[in-house]
């Protein structure tokens, strides 16, 4: 309607007056007329001064619209113009790409499928928008999906592709039309574009060969009525039995308020349900969903919301994960400056877990001058380990994947195993835990040794040894630690808040209140003054993770008279904070694909990252992949370094069956020293992607257009698509001049201008 | 009467005219100088366990209090990183929530020992929550009563003998023969018999019983001449490993 509108005032379509140049075509004698017009007006405003009759406001209205007249009668003489360069007729050519893949067939444009557009506006010989195109350009026609490629009939689009990917699509047709007069790239497309690499490239290549993309979006921009299970973040690895909290993030239109069920199925057996409200319109829901990972080797998880009534998209209410569920004992080295009870406590809650073996080295006497430290060793491999008390080589320590470090005076280490400590966090990649007492964190001597710049928290210089009486502390959780794997302590959610409620307090001999800037608090405590302090802490530090968790007694949460004899919250929780200590600790080699799935003919990259044991870089190793087949087939790929970084290898392969491929990494270094083995799946599958974020996304399609100088228009509204085009200036043109001079707006002016002022002088009696 | 039995008899006679003479001054000291029970700070406590007495003066719970512990935890400090509280201990009732902060507890003649249908329940989730009991000071037909009250606690629990291989004689101490363990009375070898967590050796240890012995003995005439010092000495590094192994596992 206002198109119309502004077509009848301005004789001309918008379009022309965004393409065109303004000029002013008078001749030197029609200047001349003009000049004598600009003099007659300014004659006609000295008199309007002059008149003594019409004073202050009246006489600036009437001079104004006298102006007014004048300045339009001028423009109008002056013979402004549009002038446009035009594409010649048949001289130049128009690439129109065609989006072939699976979101096309959402049905949410004129009641039907989006590929309805493409089959009644360009799907036939005489279809209008493809017959209005033929008779001003030279058509070459491409469909994309996942690939590209020229399309001999729109008959065989079958809109099955398996992913979009824009910028291929358009690199491609660039290239096809490369060296010909191009006057544009038609894209239609639903713009749900899902490949990993951005549109930038491909658009400065469009741009440096002036090819101007008119976007065609096909779709609605928002759903009316569907369910998605957008987003899954999961660990590709996880230990075997442990408790996983995934964040689920749930978006939804046309269902708001409605309750619904969030199931996890491994392999298709569920593991876990929990009803969830979906969210107000378009808005994102996060949910975080627990459940224990108990089969071995890669599990393919599901994360589902049965589908909903009348829904536009029933593909994207799941979401699949691969997780590999490994099974060995972690070894955690657990130093204790002093025999305590907290230590025989944590033993007692982690050996109830086959998968952590806990080592302890409990310091039972300290050194004198003739007698070096005495330690007592639980949990050992063998009676060798550890008999020198805590190791003095990286080798040794960097063996173990973890590190609880209890009440122990800085000064109990030599300066270098206190740079060992450091280097277990940020080189070799392992977690630390320390744990609180009176030998611990200030209290002990630790400030400004190397380890404090790991630790999550600041250590107070002016402490003067520990606080006593302890602190009293009531624990709760902080909002993050509410969610957070390491300190759940109930199976169901729900019952967190009252079991954190009745647990027994602990004491503190650490007055820790103060974090690092990247820290983050999962447990305060609240002393008998009502004031706060941190009771479990992290953050990331190098490769790795330390944790401070300032308290002496956890064990209270066993021991204490109100615990009940049945109940096992001390050793959920240790089992399952020692668990997420380990997680995720890398071994020597270790291996990554990406993507972690694709299609059949999808390249893979496998990367690995090889130390020795001091958790260095090797380079120049031979290191080769083994790729297995799901049907058994085994191809060695070798691996090169990367150079870029220390230890960091290389391969590509590409997947030719559908199913899971074993990825097995391992070599020697130079020295010839085997190197271990990593290993890593992919999974290759067709790819669901099309069915997530499918609405039309206008703002994607409007950036590419308008970035190359195209223009972006609605399925419903392409009426001016072939004007557009042709107006572009871009391939073979003529120049076009268009006259203004002569459009209605200029006459209505006049005419109001000249009525207004006949008006107003009778209203005021000149006349 | 031969040399020997005349040897015998006039050491029995001593032991119990110094025992006669010694509990009642234990008394004595118990009334006059106990002033409450030690506040928990995290840190180690001797716990003296009390039980019901009727049989008039010197409560046999506290027999040895208070130069036993006194002495023992002097040595206990000097030769361990244990952070302890050295001269103060505590003396609690089974009935005393208090306890459970405290996982390793002493009971002195257990022979006379005995508890309510709700002292068994307190001391079974004491025991089997993570604490640990060390009884001490009797002998003969004692063991029956010992016995009898674990029986109420844990129907199927079986006790078993020690050798000198088990880890709580190296807890601290490398001790590698029983037989060097002091013995107090006159009822044979020491013994040392523990129960275990469902009865399985292999899993933690809930009592020790040091049996036919009176290790606590030791430690509160060490400073007097009574005993040899070789034989505290080997008192003392039983006390300790006993109490170690309470502490660390």
């Amino acid at each position: 309607m206002l198109a119309a509108i502004f077509e009848f005032l301005f004789k001309y379509p918008r379009l022309v007056f965004e393409q065109g140049s303004f000029a002013f075509g008078a001749t030197r004698s029609m200047s001349a007329v003009a000049l004598i017009a600009a003099v007659a007006a300014a004659y006609a405003l000295w008199t309007y001064r002059r008149l003594a009759a019409v004073r202050g406001r009246d006489r600036g209205l009437l001079i104004g619209a006298r102006v007014a007249l004048f300045l339009i009668v001028l423009f109008a003489l002056m013979q402004p113009m549009l002038r446009l360069k035009v594409a010649v007729p048949q001289e130049n050519f128009v690439g129109i790409l065609l989006d072939d893949s699976r979101s096309m067939q959402v049905a949410d444009y004129a009641g039907g499928p989006r590929s309805g557009f493409i089959h009644q506006q360009l799907g036939k010989a005489d279809a209008p928008l493809l017959t209005e195109l033929g008779k001003r350009f030279q058509l070459r026609v491409f469909r994309f999906s996942s690939t590209a490629e020229r399309l001999q009939s729109t008959g065989d689009l079958k809109f099955e592709g398996t992913g979009t990917r824009l910028g291929e699509a358009l690199d491609r047709a660039r290239d096809e039309l490369n060296g010909l007069p191009v006057a544009g790239l038609v894209l239609v497309s639903d713009g749900a574009d899902n490949s990993e690499n951005t549109l930038d490239e491909s658009i400065a290549g469009l741009k440096s060969q002036a090819m101007p993309v008119f976007a065609v979006g096909v779709g609605r921009e928002r759903l009316s009525r569907d369910v998605q299970v957008t987003r899954v973040e999961t660990p590709r690895r996880a230990l075997k039995g442990s408790s996983l909290v995934i964040d689920v993030v749930v978006t939804q239109n046309g269902y708001a308020g409605t309750k619904v069920p969030l199931i996890v199925e491994d392999d298709g057996r569920m593991i876990s349900t929990q009803d969830i409200t979906l969210p107000r319109d378009g808005e994102a829901e996060t949910t975080h969903v627990r459940f224990k990972v108990s089969d071995l080797g890669p599990r393919k998880i599901t994360f589902r919301i049965p589908v909903q009534g009348q829904e536009e998209v029933a593909q994207n209410n799941q979401r699949e994960a691969l997780i590999d569920v490994y099974n060995r004992r972690e070894k955690i080295l657990y130093l204790e400056g002093e025999p305590r009870p907290e230590a025989k406590f944590i033993r007692q809650a982690t050996d109830e877990d086959d998968n952590l073996q806990v080592v302890l080295l409990q310091r039972t006497a300290e050194a004198t001058v003739s007698v070096p430290d005495k330690y007592l060793r639980l949990g050992v491999d063998s009676g060798e380990e550890l008999i020198n008390g805590f190791p003095a080589t990286r080798e040794e320590l960097f063996g173990y994947r973890g590190i609880i470090l209890g009440s122990v005076e800085a000064s109990a280490f030599t300066p270098e195993q206190q740079r060992m400590l450091e280097d277990f966090v940020d080189v070799r990649g392992g977690s630390l835990l320390a744990l609180g007492g009176g030998r611990s964190f200030a209290e002990g001597g630790w400030g400004g040794t190397p380890l404090s710049d790991a630790l999550p928290i600041v250590l107070d210089p002016g402490s003067r040894g520990p606080q006593f009486p302890p602190a009293e502390l009531i624990v709760r959780t902080t909002p993050t630690g509410t969610n957070h794997p390491a300190t759940q302590i109930t199976d169901k959610a729900e019952d967190a808040p009252a079991k954190w409620r009745d647990l027994p307090p602990v004491t503190s001999l650490n007055p820790v209140t103060e974090v690092k800037p990247g820290a983050t608090v999962l447990l305060t405590g609240i002393n008998e003054r009502n004031k706060s302090q941190v009771v479990l802490a992290f953050q990331r530090y190098g490769r790795g993770k330390a944790l401070v968790m300032p308290v002496q007694d956890t064990w209270m949460w066993r021991m204490h008279a109100k615990m009940d004899l049945k109940d096992k919250t001390h050793h959920t929780f240790w089992q399952r904070l020692v668990r997420w200590v380990v997680d995720g600790v890398p071994d020597r080699v270790m291996a990554s694909v990406s993507p972690d799935r694709v299609q059949r003919g999808e390249p893979v990259t496998v990367t690995a990252e090889v130390s020795d044991p001091e958790y260095k870089g090797i380079n120049d190793g031979r290191i080769t992949a083994r790729i297995t087949s799901p049907s058994g087939k085994t191809e060695d790929v070798p691996m090169e370094w990367t150079v870029e970084h220390d230890g960091e290898y290389r391969a590509r392969f590409t997947p030719t069956e559908d199913g899971l491929y074993k990825v097995s990494v391992g070599g020697t270094a130079k020295d010839g020293r085997d190197v271990g083995r990593g290993e890593v799946n992919a999974r290759v599958a067709p790819s669901d992607a099309e069915y997530f974020d499918a609405a039309m996304r206008a703002p994607l399609l409007r950036r590419v257009a308008e970035d190359t100088e195209g223009r972006f228009f609605k399925a419903d509204d392409t009426a001016k698509l072939v004007d557009a085009i042709t107006f572009s200036g871009k391939g073979i043109t003529v120049v076009e001049e268009k006259e203004l001079w002569d459009m209605p707006i200029i006459l209505m002016l006049l005419l109001g201008l000249m009525g207004g002022e006949w008006m107003f002088r009778r209203a005021r009696g000149l006349a | 009467m031969t040399l020997g039995r005349r040897r015998t008899v006039l050491a029995l006679a001593m032991c119990v005219g110094v025992a006669a003479i010694a509990t009642p001054l234990a008394q004595r000291s118990y009334r006059q100088s106990y002033s409450g029970n030690v506040r928990y700070d995290g840190k180690f406590v001797f716990i003296r366990l009390s039980y019901p007495w009727y049989g008039g003066r010197g409560a046999p719970w506290a027999h040895d209090w208070p130069r036993g512990e006194t002495h023992f935890l002097k040595i206990f400090s000097e030769l361990t990183s244990v952070q302890m509280h050295v001269t103060e201990s505590s003396i609690m009732s089974l009935s005393d929530p208090e306890l459970f902060k405290f996982p390793v507890a002493y009971m002195a003649e257990p022979g006379f020992w005995g508890m309510g249908d709700e002292e068994v329940n307190i001391l079974r989730n004491y025991l089997l929550k993570g604490g640990f009991l060390i009884m001490d000071d009797f002998r003969g037909r004692d063991w029956g009563n010992v016995d009898l009250q674990f029986s109420r606690m844990f129907p199927q629990g079986q006790w078993v003998d020690l050798d000198a291989n088990h880890p709580i004689f190296h807890s601290f101490f490398e001790i590698n023969s029983l037989d060097i363990i002091p013995q107090a009375y006159d009822a044979g070898r020491p013994i040392f018999r523990a129960m275990f967590q469902d009865n399985d050796p292999s899993k933690r240890m809930l009592a020790i019983a040091a049996y036919n012995t009176d290790i606590s003995e030791f430690w509160e005439w060490s400073d007097t001449g009574y005993a040899p010092i070789d034989v505290s000495n080997e008192a003392y590094k039983i006390g300790i490993n006993l109490f170690m192994y309470g502490i660390t596992h």
